[in-house]
């Protein structure tokens, strides 16, 4: 398999803050991934490096082959879709979808058409009279009808509500499959995408935690709840990545239950709880659970 | 490199630097419409006050008025405008282009085409109004709005002067603009401190070695077109300048 | 779909059902990759993994250009293996709860009963 994006030691430095930390990562051709952290953790600093819009302090970068720093024939194959998006201030709707197709060789005008209609985009409104929600659907519509062979997106619906995400999950699933390309999705709304996800990289403070198979993450933590002694001898040793008890019970949270480990614990009259990508995400980056709710 | 699939192969090198100088009249209202407009307004204002002012003097003052109209400045507004037009389009537009995956080097030299085009444009369009003027007596009332006595003596000279100056704003309003998408309010700040110093101390300069002499001697020697086309050399600077600082910044929120 | 266990096995689940219950008839067409990852809302690697299990099984085959068919006898075997897992499944986390509340084995058995005829 083919890697899109290689990265190795990538650090970059703001006047006293480490927005990213050594970074040694790679993307697969072709899938979607999760880039996943909470606010300020480094997802946008990372998409910046990864699109040559910012400049590393150190480390290595490879995207196609090559390093992306003003270089067309990387970054005319990249759509990069920020949640901060701006647009020229006297830019209507329509200027953009006018305009995009030069940037992007791929750009499908039908399918660009068939989004705006979905979204409900009034394409004669002046961007800076939209709202939150319609200037978010600009971006999910210029970030899926580019095709890009590699598109980036940043927290791409701020004011978006739910039935809109939901569009937007749908139309990016139907036309990845349709048309494979590498997708990067940058989000705290984890629950909601995490079906939709390949692989997943977290990253905390710049620094990538987790950079593993989406399936394999899936049930690969567990909460055992139960009386605080049964708890405690059998979670023994394991690592715990998470601990609360309320008078004798105790709920702890721990990785790796083979099938005959799970019957175990069973047959000691423990609870077994499933813990959802998101709440596992949370448990390793010692977030409360809040930052990663739904915003609309 | 890995083999890349697109539906239709990549813009060339010139068709990227133009599609930059196209991302610049997507919308014509504020660079092209606007101006003009203004320009009609500013045309339409000193028509009126002309009329006042003539009609009101004593038939053998109007010469003298004449005379004065040949210094009018309104005009002049217009090269400051764009100054501002530059100055906006690009910190919009930037962050903008970066997102389409246009590099700095494509955007800033496709931004200098689309200036210097519209450049052009405006001065081969205040050169016609300055033949009308000419052609109808200053409009009918002797007024002088694109005929004044710093923009030449003939269309050829108008011509350069106009778009010299246009050049001249453009390219001031294109290296403020990249000090303040790099560098913000901040850069643009330290900005004029420094023009400001480099102003003071030049005339400071000219003061203690009496120099202010020979500093007006270069403007009469060089003359008019003369003058105009050494500011062309600043433009240059100012324009060159203003590549090497875009060329490292980033696009902020 | 549910978040405990992988999503590519759930589906593998989910067709194994329609199979076992005949929406799914032997030797007729099944969705493809794509129709299965949209309608699931998952990932198309997940839903091929899912697929691809079953092919493995020899509940599914794929016939080459056109797509993915049920199995001849495919019901009839999922149907066994289903059976076959049914105590460990079923039957003992059920016998674990009743024996936590003091319900004995003959009066669940009495209670099973009660609940098919009622």
């Amino acid at each position: 398999m083919t890697n899109i994006i290689e990265v190795s030691g990538l650090t970059k430095r703001f006047s006293g803050v480490t927005a990213v930390d050594d970074a040694t990562f790679s993307v697969g051709e072709n899938k979607i991934y999760g880039l996943l952290g909470r606010n300020g953790a480094g997802k946008t600093t990372l998409m910046q490096l990864l699109t040559g819009q910012d400049f590393a302090t150190k480390g290595e970068i490879s995207v196609f082959g090559q390093s992306p720093v003003e270089n067309a024939s990387v970054l005319q194959h990249i759509s990069f879709i920020k949640e901060s998006q701006r647009y020229p201030e006297d830019f209507r709707a329509k200027h953009v979808f006018r305009s995009a197709p030069w940037f992007f060789s791929n750009w499908d005008a039908d399918f660009a058409e068939q989004l705006i209609a979905d979204f409900r985009l009034p394409l004669n409104r002046r961007i800076k009279k939209m709202s939150r929600g319609q200037v978010s659907a600009i971006g999910v519509i210029v970030g899926l009808a580019s095709r890009a062979p590699l598109t980036f997106f940043d927290e791409p619906y701020l004011g978006l509500d739910a039935v809109a995400r939901q569009t937007f999950y749908d139309r990016l699933l139907a036309d990845y499959a349709e048309h494979p390309r590498t997708v990067v999705l940058s989000t705290h709304l984890i629950d909601e995408v995490s079906n939709l996800l390949e692989h997943v990289l977290v990253i905390d403070e710049g620094r990538i935690i987790i950079d593993e198979d989406a399936e394999t993450l899936r049930g690969s933590a567990t909460t055992v709840v139960g009386t605080r002694p049964a708890v405690d001898a059998f979670v023994g040793a394991r690592e715990v990545l998470h601990r609360d008890a309320i008078g004798g019970l105790a709920s702890v949270t721990i990785t790796g239950l083979s099938a005959q480990e799970r019957k175990d614990a069973t047959a000691a009259g423990l609870e077994l709880a499933p813990v959802s990508l998101q709440q596992l995400i949370v448990r390793r980056t010692n977030t409360s659970e809040k930052e990663f709710e739904a915003i609309a | 490199m890995t083999a890349i699939t697109t539906v239709r192969p990549p813009a060339s090198a010139l068709g990227r630097v133009l599609n930059v100088v196209k991302l610049h009249v997507t919308n014509p209202w504020n660079t092209i419409a606007v101006p003009w407009m203004i320009m009609g307004i500013i045309l339409l204002a000193n028509l009126a006050i002309w009329g006042i002012i003539l009609s009101a003097a004593a038939p053998a003052d109007r010469v003298s008025i004449r005379e004065g109209l040949a210094y009018s400045g309104g005009s002049t507004f217009i090269f400051v405008y764009m100054m501002v037009v530059a100055i906006q389009a690009i910190s919009v537009t930037f962050p903008f282009a970066l997102g389409f995956g246009v590099t700095r080097r494509d955007y800033y030299l496709g931004t200098a085409l689309a200036f210097t085009g519209l450049a052009a444009m405006f001065s081969i369009g205040l050169t016609i109004l300055a033949a009308i003027e000419d052609a109808t007596g200053g409009w009918g009332l002797g007024g002088r709005l694109f005929t004044t006595a710093y923009f030449g003596e003939n269309w050829i000279q108008r011509l350069f002067i106009y778009f010299a100056a246009f050049l001249f704003f453009f390219t001031i309003g294109m290296a403020a603009a990249s000090i303040w998408v790099r560098w913000k309010a901040n850069g643009i700040i330290a900005f004029f401190i420094g023009l400001g110093i480099v102003v003071i101390g030049g005339a400071a300069l000219l003061t203690y070695t009496n120099s202010w002499g020979g500093f007006g001697n270069f403007f009469a020697t060089a003359g008019l077109v003369g003058s105009f086309a050494w500011s062309l050399v600043i433009a240059a600077i100012a324009g060159i300048s203003g590549f090497f600082v875009l060329r490292k910044a980033t696009p902020k929120n | 779909m549910d978040e405990s266990r992988p999503i590519f096995a759930q589906l593998a689940e989910q067709i194994e059902n329609d199979i076992i219950i005949g929406v799914m008839a032997e030797e007729t067409q099944v969705p493809s990759i794509n129709e299965f990852a949209a309608f699931y809302r998952i990932n198309p690697a997940t839903a091929l993994k899912g697929v691809t299990m079953l092919v493995d099984e020899g509940a599914l085959y794929k016939k080459r250009g056109i797509g993915m068919f049920v199995a001849t006898g495919a019901q009839a075997r999922l149907t066994t293996k289903r059976r076959d897992n049914f105590s460990a499944e079923f039957v003992a986390p059920l016998l674990t709860e009743a024996a936590k509340l003091g319900i004995t084995p003959e009066q669940l058995a009495e209670m099973i009963r009660k609940a098919d005829t009622a």
